[in-house]
């Protein structure tokens, strides 16, 4: 492949320059032989994506300018913002010799809407609206650390009904969040049934969370000191519904990947992250417990009723995108089982602590953390005694996997890019905040 | 610009201690904490959770090189850093949550840092999961980590010049410009000084108050 620094334009022909007032300049015709080089000067060739020229400011840091240097036969490719298959709004710069990536460099913030400095100006329980949109492939997860933060911090505890409430809610939606991560997962190979399938399983699954929510997707169903409705019958019918034919479903997908040759081909082997790396990196949730590191937020620092179920952490051995996918599957299946023990055990009693309309928490620290389909999600929320919290920070797992790009992907194949991403589930909402 | 919401004045109550009251699971780690780093380690505080200390600036590298490594601590995973900004004239503090496999509670290390010269070690050295961490904070906060490679803003564009999660970076307060400004307590001026707000006892009869 020809080495493109800036890509090559075909002259074209000068225009006639605008005449001095008062004088009058005859009509340049152009001459054929003209037209004709320019119309067969060599092109651009068209590789199927932008060559990027590197910025024209000096680089920043010191890895900026190994990243943005090109040497011998090498090009940057830029990748996004609006790539159907990053997942959101991300922009990767890719450098590349032939079709190998060499290095990458993500560049983030085309959604960040500054999310922690407007729930640092709304009130506790504002802030759950807040949240919703920020990783919203899991937006119970999401409400669920703020809200034990703030019980923290306000020092009252949700009733035990609502705590159950809350431990099935958060596990149905991390059954519709892990199920479509199989079907983007084969989508970005190219598959489009299983995100077919998947699509399935998460209708049902989200029509059951707005019957008892009232909405699709931005439930803003975690209150401080509870949960906003109690279970109802539409709830439980349609539970019993999509129980008796999630497994199928899950099935049905499994069918199509699991022993499947080409998405073998595609995953078995690729992007390869040892146990160590991802402790390194920050890697947290399936992608870690994939690596072999049995680290599960639900077992290490347990919350809500997650000490009275019986679950055991999945780990992986491989470490590859293929571990990763069946470490989804494995956590769905998981999750399939604690909702039927969450729903067996399942106490009577309030669903909603006695909280005043603003609260007003002494002023104090706290720090929650829970396990969301993408790892731990946490939240630290300082209080000064007034309506609304003083620093609201939030560590989205999507945001911290990214940095294994970088590591993963030199020696892998551009199309292999979407696919080892994928693998990590990332969701942008949660990754610019 | 009498629309926009004032910065608060009561960063200094944050800094207010409460007395060591640890929790039995928290017993080992508060003992190995406090004989290990008998000089350096200040402001034990605890937590139902949580395992609180401070570090100063200069020893914070080597402190956290040693709960990673140190088999009795083995806090190998970083879980969050976070910055946190005390107000004009006061400090920001950087904020490390570290977890263990051997102990039960989550290790809250904080560390100061000046607001004049916003200058603080990095942590990429141990954790290179610490960069995207540390971008941020750089990008919303403006503290600068040395020994970082790669110091780029991360969500704003490079030429952005301001930090927008600094407490004086004020967001312009909506529902004090709209026309029903003033019919609750937030809404009115004078509550905005929240050094009144926390007194709730003050604020019990009115609409919108503590029940």
């Amino acid at each position: 492949m020809t080495t493109t620094k800036e890509p090559r334009r075909a002259k074209a022909p000068a225009l006639p320059s605008v005449a001095p007032a008062g004088q009058a300049e005859e009509p340049r015709i152009p001459d054929p032989l003209e037209l004709d080089a320019a119309a067969t000067a060599p092109r651009p060739e068209y590789y199927g994506f932008d060559i990027v020229p590197p910025p024209d400011r000096p680089p920043q840091t010191e890895r900026e300018r190994e990243i943005y240097t090109l040497g011998d036969g090498e090009m940057l490719v830029n990748m996004g913002p609006q790539h159907p298959s990053t997942h959101g709004v991300m922009r990767l710069v890719l450098k590349v010799r032939g079709e190998v990536v060499i290095d990458l460099d993500p560049v983030l913030g085309y959604l960040h809407r500054g999310i922690e400095k407007l729930c640092e100006n709304a009130t506790y329980t504002t802030v759950m609206t807040y949240v919703d949109p920020m990783d919203y492939m899991s937006a119970m997860h999401n409400e669920h650390a703020p809200a034990i933060a703030f019980e923290k911090l306000y020092g009252i505890k949700a009733p035990r009904r609502a705590e159950y409430i809350r431990a099935l809610v958060v596990e149905l939606n991390r059954v519709f969040s892990h199920g479509l991560m199989m079907g983007f997962l084969a989508l970005d190979m190219g598959g489009l049934t299983p995100i077919l399938y998947s699509f399935i399983n998460r209708d049902q699954v989200v029509d059951l969370l707005s019957a008892i929510s009232g909405q699709r997707m931005l439930f803003n169903f975690f209150r401080v000191g509870g949960v906003n409705f109690d279970v109802n019958d539409e709830f439980l019918s349609r539970l019993g519904t999509w129980r008796a034919g999630v497994l199928d479903t899950i099935e049905m997908n499994e069918k199509i990947l699991t022993e499947n040759e080409i998405f073998g081909a595609r995953t078995k082997g690729m992007g390869v992250l040892s146990g160590q790396q991802a402790i390194d990196l920050g890697v947290s949730g399936p992608n870690l417990r994939a690596s072999g590191v049995p680290f599960d937020v639900r077992r290490a620092h347990p919350y809500s009723i997650y000490p009275e179920l019986e679950f055991e952490v999945i780990t992986q051995e491989g470490g590859d995108t293929y571990a990763r996918y069946l470490q989804r599957v494995a956590e769905l299946k998981q999750s399939i089982h604690l909702i039927d023990q969450i729903v067996d055990r399942m106490p009577h009693g309030p669903v909603q602590a006695q909280v005043p309309g603003i609260i007003r928490p002494r002023p104090g620290r706290a720090y929650a953390a829970v396990e969301s389909p993408r790892g731990l999600y946490s939240v630290y929320a300082i209080s000064d005694g007034g309506p609304n919290p003083y620093r609201f920070r939030m560590r989205d797992p999507s945001f911290i996997s990214l940095q294994v790009l970088p590591k993963l992907m030199p020696g892998h194949l551009i199309a292999d890019t979407m696919a080892v991403m994928a693998s990590f589930d990332p969701i942008m909402g949660g990754v610019d905040k | 610009m009498g629309h926009l919401r004032r910065p608060r004045s009561r960063a200094a109550l944050l800094g207010r201690r409460r007395p060591l009251t640890a929790p039995a699971s928290a017993g080992p780690l508060v003992r190995l904490l406090t004989d290990r780093f008998a000089g350096t380690v200040t402001d034990l505080w605890t937590d139902e959770d949580t395992v609180e200390v401070q570090v100063p600036g200069d020893q914070i590298v080597f402190t956290l090189r040693t709960l990673r490594d140190d088999p009795d601590f083995a806090f190998f995973f970083l879980a969050d850093a976070a910055a946190v900004d005390y107000g004009v004239g006061n400090r920001f503090e950087v904020v490390y949550h570290l977890h263990s496999d051997r102990h039960p509670t989550w290790l809250r290390v904080r560390v100061r840092v000046n607001r004049e010269n916003p200058v603080t070690p990095s942590v990429t050295s141990l954790w290179e999961g610490a960069m995207f961490h540390e971008r941020e904070m750089y990008d919303m906060m403006g503290i600068v980590f040395e020994g970082n490679r790669d110091l780029r803003r991360i969500y704003m564009s490079p030429d952005y010049r301001s930090f927008p999660q600094r407490k004086d970076f004020l967001l312009p307060d909506d529902a004090a410009d709209s026309p029903s400004a003033g019919n609750r307590p937030l809404e009115r001026p004078e509550t905005w000084d929240l050094t009144r707000l926390g007194d709730a006892a003050a604020h019990r009869d009115e609409p919108g108050g503590p029940l």
